[in-house]
């Protein structure tokens, strides 16, 4: 069992990494080093748990047992992420979409 | 104590009343649009701090900002890396003239720069394995 959730947090991982892979050539950069993709990968993978963690913490303060739009609104709000032009950003031509894994 | 408990939400809510009424057109967008990462990766992440939700659509726009979290901070890093290359480039252009393609390798020296501006400190590790 233990090797099995290894490599089940290996692949998640792998996704991310692939994620910020994408993330980085669409901005334009050719390659990256190992350090700078892992950092991104780790903010990724933490920018995730946090905006769950507090996206929780607002659903409950008001009594809700499943969170709703607010909810994550005000988690990604408090946490000073920028939403504007995130229609535009959803919109851009160039976008790849990473295949899920099989389960 | 009832009045606080409804008052605190509303307060956060009155300064973005206009991105929320966009943002709640938006989330209905999303319906069937698939953000680069997928939702079950998004969704165990989620999943793993306690967050859990049946509606997909939250899981997307979750994705979809975490995605454009990044891609600001890239770009900033790809300014720097231009400025730096753009700099050297100029000091060995006695040397070497014509146009040499250009190819940005993003590295921490970039990076750092960049997270710096949004508060975030990263510091080079002494090993990385």
């Amino acid at each position: 069992i233990l090797e099995k959730t290894e490599s089940g947090s290996d692949a998640r991982r792998r996704i991310l990494n692939i994620a910020v892979s994408t993330i980085l050539l669409e901005a334009g950069f050719d390659a990256a080093d190992k350090m700078s993709l892992e950092t991104l990968t780790e903010m990724l993978q933490c920018f995730l748990s946090e905006v769950g963690n507090s996206a929780k913490g607002y659903c409950e303060l008001s009594g809700r047992v499943e969170p709703v739009l607010g909810d994550v609104m005000m988690a990604l709000l408090n946490m000073g992420i920028n939403l504007h032009g995130l229609e535009q950003y959803a919109a851009r031509p160039n976008r790849h979409v990473i295949q899920p894994p099989q389960q | 104590m009832q009045m606080s408990r409804i008052g605190s939400p509303s307060v956060g809510m009155d300064e973005d009343s206009g991105a929320g009424h966009a943002l709640s057109d938006f989330l209905l967008q999303l319906e069937n649009y698939n953000p680069s990462i997928p939702d079950s990766v998004v969704a165990y992440y989620l999943n793993m701090s306690g967050f859990e939700s049946q509606d997909p659509r939250l899981i997307r726009l979750i994705a979809l900002a975490s995605q454009k979290f990044l891609s600001d901070i890239v770009n900033d890093a790809l300014q720097h890396c231009k400025m730096r290359t753009s700099s050297q480039m100029t000091q060995s252009s006695k040397n070497q003239k014509g146009p040499k393609e250009k190819k940005y390798v993003m590295t921490m020296d970039d990076l750092a720069p960049a997270l710096q501006e949004y508060g975030i400190t990263a510091k080079k590790p002494h090993y990385f394995v």
